[in-house]
């Protein structure tokens, strides 16, 4: 899990440009969006949605499963273990 | 920062659209031009503050003079109110005639098996003519505003109801992003305006008519994701009746990193947007103040 973790860091840091964060700054038990966490939005939500996909082959049927999914990077990383195809 | 956002809606109440539709099956579109030209848009300019803001467009922007700048701002808002009213004379089945530039460019893309994303901007008419540049073998998205009237929805429901075009609306939740993300991954073609925050408050500063203006980087971000090809599509008042509508490809380089590839389409979506401007200056009817700082 602490791999995955390590690994989700990275490929969201790559796809959503945080150039200003590293991995090691990111507590992956804090909310995702909003001003606490990393303060990402929705349109980062789509690239995330397409970067489980293209990476893990997870599709989201259900807009509120994602949403409960995006809640930290520690709830990403237990879905993604349980549902990845690839 | 004071969140930059859509919450306008279009003007009257449910009751006034569908009275206007009917007046509009039987009465010529000259005449309603030149009642609410005469008497409706200078009310309107007087208690309005689209018109300030119209006013610094074509005084800083255009480069015209104090009294040209003044006259244009009226010329806007007359031409506005033919559009929209334009919009309605469609819904009571009145035709205009659409001359297409570019067909081939979208007649290219329709004919693919992948998806593709189609920008447009708050200038002309896209409503009247936009949608008809269907492709029989892909459904057709168009993201739009959630909060608009019932009578606006219902009436684009039933225009579109024998059609293969289907309305995205922006909704607080994350809904509409999986429906757009959907739609692309199932080849279709999403429709979108790229010149106003929707949603997403991240935005980009690009040079725009002799400043820097701010544009939202999320239709752009959602154009590149998938590495889809994408056109800008705009649609000028060039009649009473009449139409033109401009398709034109827009570039990026989907090797590059997404920061890049973002960077790259906006700027390719801003120039055609300066070109149409150079073209039509009076159609313009993004009515926020983008180069605000």
């Amino acid at each position: 899990m602490e791999n995955l973790i390590k690994t989700l860091k990275e490929q969201i840091i790559e796809a959503l440009n945080l150039e200003e964060i590293t991995p090691e700054e990111i507590n992956a038990n804090d909310p995702i969006f909003g001003d606490n966490g990393l303060g990402l939005d929705s349109i980062d939500a789509l690239e995330l949605i397409v970067l489980l996909e293209k990476n893990y082959g997870i599709r989201f049927a259900d807009p509120s499963e994602a949403k409960k999914v995006f809640g930290s990077i520690a709830t990403i990383a237990e879905y993604v273990s349980k549902n990845r195809t690839k | 920062m004071k969140k930059q956002e859509w919450v306008g809606t279009t003007y009257g109440n449910n009751w006034m659209h569908k009275w206007l539709i009917r007046i509009l099956k039987v009465v010529d579109l000259r005449i309603l031009y030149v009642f609410v030209a005469m008497f409706i848009i200078p009310i309107c300019l007087l208690v309005n503050k689209s018109g300030v803001i119209t006013y610094r467009y074509f005084r800083k922007r255009v480069g015209y003079s104090v009294i040209k700048s003044m006259w244009s701002v009226y010329i806007n808002h007359v031409l506005f109110s033919q559009v929209v009213i334009d919009k309605f004379a469609m819904w009571a089945g009145k035709k205009f005639d659409v001359e297409i530039d570019g067909y081939e460019y979208f007649l290219e893309l329709a004919n693919k098996p992948d998806g593709f994303v189609q920008l447009s901007a708050h200038i002309g008419n896209y409503e009247i003519a936009g949608y008809t540049l269907v492709a029989e073998t892909k459904r057709f998205n168009a993201l739009v505003f959630f909060g608009e009237k019932q009578s606006v929805v219902e009436n684009r429901k039933k225009m579109f109801e024998s059609t293969n075009i289907h309305m995205i609306a922006v909704r607080p939740d994350m809904g509409h992003l999986f429906e757009i993300n959907q739609a692309l991954s199932n080849g279709e073609i999403v429709s979108m305006s790229a010149d106003r925050m929707l949603g997403s408050q991240k935005k980009q500063i690009i040079p725009f008519l002799k400043g820097e203006a701010q544009f939202p980087t999320g239709p752009f971000s959602v154009a590149t994701l998938r590495g889809l090809e994408v056109i800008a599509v705009n649609v000028m008042k060039t009649g009473v009746r009449k139409y033109k509508i401009y398709v034109t490809p827009l570039y990026y380089d989907s090797t590059k990193s997404r920061k890049e590839q973002i960077e790259s389409l906006s700027k390719s979506y801003v120039a055609e947007l300066e070109r149409m401007m150079s073209i039509y200056p009076t159609q313009w009817y993004n009515y926020f103040d983008i180069w605000k700082k």
